[in-house]
């Protein structure tokens, strides 16, 4: 078994997805991790050469756009309906700027 | 109780014609079967009930004023969805506590097509959590039964839908599939189920998991059922550019019979490592089945297929990472209670909102798609795309369809299957074909010799051909007979 990812970088892919893993939590990841890294081996192996990529199986789409016209959306109320917290019709964050409170 | 929901379309449809009962007696009746046995099953996590008597009312009023056949094709037939599915004023949760509390603002396409086609909607349905999974296991609020075995795991991910469909709870459900999603719990819970090409069907208000690879397609217990609703389904939407309109009717050939359609074997597969006796041989009788109603079989080579396990592997993850980043706790979803912080409450409500798998397939792609190992990984996977296509294009130059496994073994005991690797071969016959973009279904072809489980067979037609797949299944049928209810919750008629 090749370690393909050690603790360290699984902690850094972590934060990189803004996902807060405990320490407890982190060598299970690391394994599971490097378990599925290591089934995907065959995919390095192949003789690709000169083969051109395929991204979508509709190879013929590029670039569909609509004609430019008004249509119906949500009301600024619907927008809001899921909000965890809202304030005065935005959407409400803790802040950003500074070190002020909310 | 009448037990409308066991049964089929046609017979639904010729009650309501001859007013031997009513739109809102259907109704009535499948909520209550569905309070009655749906307990023991799980596959709903929300009923949908106000909905269900809305559209009754508006069925039982065209039938009034004569236009029961200008309906649609599924006129006062109870049917359900994933909960992957937004429709406007339920919860859409994806079976995950990311989304517990979401009530869609608006309705998906599928969803809005099968309403309009006159479907009475009864709620919603249990799935893996995000559609990661391939027995429903990973799903927040509980596992959904096999009704065939309440031991056992229904499949994934779209296991609610195909448990309610077993078990008689509705006659048509939708499911959606990124790797084998519909296919497997269709034959884990024995009836049909259909993976439509890629492009068939709107995903505009379908939850994307992997979008190069995501379809939606429906379960039901007789082929014609199936593609009354895929008649339903199909069509181009402009919020889907990838939805074709292909025009196809797909119930003009089903009773068309198999003499002289070619049906394709894969060697590899039938001698696949894994494959388990009682699967290999039902696929065996099946095809011997087909040879005896006039059809040819004929051998074809998929010589790349075996690297689209790790194909999908590499694809599913990082197109995942990409569509889960929305969570973000501010516009909707989970959010973190008391951070001061916008990081903290990110990483706080990404960690309690998804659930293991869900956690492992972000972090999976963001690993895979980083800079260095791009190159290693995603970019080759991409490129087994062009052969796993081509292989399949080749093949189709010589069979009409091709015949091969759903799944190397029937249904699983709950936990029998622990370990992430391990159950992503669940998937081992069934995503070269999401790679590749064609269509593929399970046809129930009885039950296994050993373990006494439902069997399923995969026909899977060349692109935008799956008219072809629907007529052997459809010839399969009259062999093996529709799709029962599962005996625990048959019931006498």
């Amino acid at each position: 078994m090749t370690q393909h990812v050690t603790e360290k970088d699984v902690r850094d892919i972590a934060t990189y997805t803004r996902i807060a893993l405990s320490d407890e939590e982190l060598p299970q990841m690391t394994k599971d991790l490097n378990d599925i890294i290591d089934s995907l081996k065959p995919i390095t192996e192949y003789d690709l050469e000169g083969v051109e990529p395929t991204f979508h199986p509709i190879g013929s789409l590029s670039n569909v756009m609509r004609e430019d016209v008004e249509t119906a959306s949500f009301s600024q109320e619907e927008a809001l309906s899921n909000a965890p917290k809202q304030q005065d019709g935005y959407f409400l964050i803790p802040a950003i700027l500074g070190g002020g409170d909310q | 109780m009448a037990n409308f929901a066991t049964m089929s379309v046609r017979e639904i449809q010729a009650g309501l014609a001859g007013k031997q009962f009513s739109a809102r007696e259907v109704a009535e009746d499948a909520l209550a079967r569905i309070a009655a046995v749906d307990p023991q099953i799980h596959a709903f996590l929300e009923v949908t009930e106000e909905a269900a008597y809305e559209q009754a009312r508006t069925v039982d009023e065209a039938i009034a004023e004569g236009r029961l056949a200008e309906m649609g094709p599924l006129a006062g037939v109870p049917v359900a969805f994933k909960d992957n599915m937004n429709m406007k004023g339920t919860h859409t949760t994806c079976s995950s506590r990311m989304l517990e509390n979401y009530v869609s603002p608006y309705t998906a396409t599928c969803v809005a097509k099968t309403i309009e086609a006159g479907g009475i909607p009864l709620g919603k349905l249990n799935m893996d959590e995000f559609a990661f999974g391939s027995s429903t296991e990973t799903s927040a609020f509980g596992i959904t039964r096999n009704p065939w075995d309440l031991e056992r795991v229904p499949g994934g991910s779209s296991g609610g839908s195909a448990a309610a469909v077993a078990a008689g709870l509705a006659t048509v459900t939708l499911g959606s599939d990124t790797g084998g999603s519909i296919r497997q719990p269709g034959s884990f819970c024995g009836i049909v189920a259909v993976k439509p090409a890629y492009g068939t069907v709107s995903r505009y208000g379908v939850v994307a998991f992997g979008s190069s690879l995501d379809q939606v397609g429906p379960f039901a217990r007789s082929v014609e059922d199936a593609a009354l609703a895929l008649n339903a389904l199909a069509g181009h939407d402009p919020l889907d550019c990838t939805s074709q309109q292909l025009g196809v009717d797909y119930t003009a050939n089903l009773a068309e019979g198999v003499a002289g359609m070619k049906v394709g074997i894969v060697p590899a597969f039938m001698q696949a490592e894994g494959l388990d006796g009682e699967v290999r041989a039902k696929v065996e009788e099946a095809a011997a089945k087909l040879e005896s109603l006039g059809a040819e079989l004929v051998e074809v080579d998929l010589p790349n297929a075996q690297a689209a396990m790790s194909a999908y592997y590499v694809l599913g993850p990082c197109e995942a990472f990409s569509n889960l980043a929305r969570f973000d706790s501010v516009r909707y979803g989970y959010c973190a209670e008391g951070h001061k912080d916008l990081g903290g409450q990110y990483e706080e409500s990404r960690h309690e909102g998804f659930g293991p798998e869900a956690r492992r397939r972000i972090m999976l792609g963001s690993y895979l798609l980083s800079a260095g190992v791009y190159d290693k990984y995603y970019y080759p996977a991409q490129q087994v795309r062009t052969l796993i296509t081509q292989d399949y294009r080749r093949a189709y130059e010589s069979v009409d369809v091709i015949l091969a496994p759903v799944s190397p073994r029937t249904a699983f005991k709950f936990g029998e299957i622990s370990d992430p690797t391990t159950m992503y071969l669940s998937d081992m016959f069934t995503i070269s074909i999401n790679i590749a973009g064609n269509g593929g279904m399970n046809m129930p072809v009885g039950l296994g010799a050993e373990s006494g489980m439902p069997v399923g067979v995969q026909l899977i037609a060349p692109q935008f051909k799956d008219e072809n797949m629907l007529r052997v299944a459809a010839a399969l049928e009259t062999v093996y007979g529709p799709a029962p209810v599962a005996p625990q919750f048959a019931v006498e008629r």
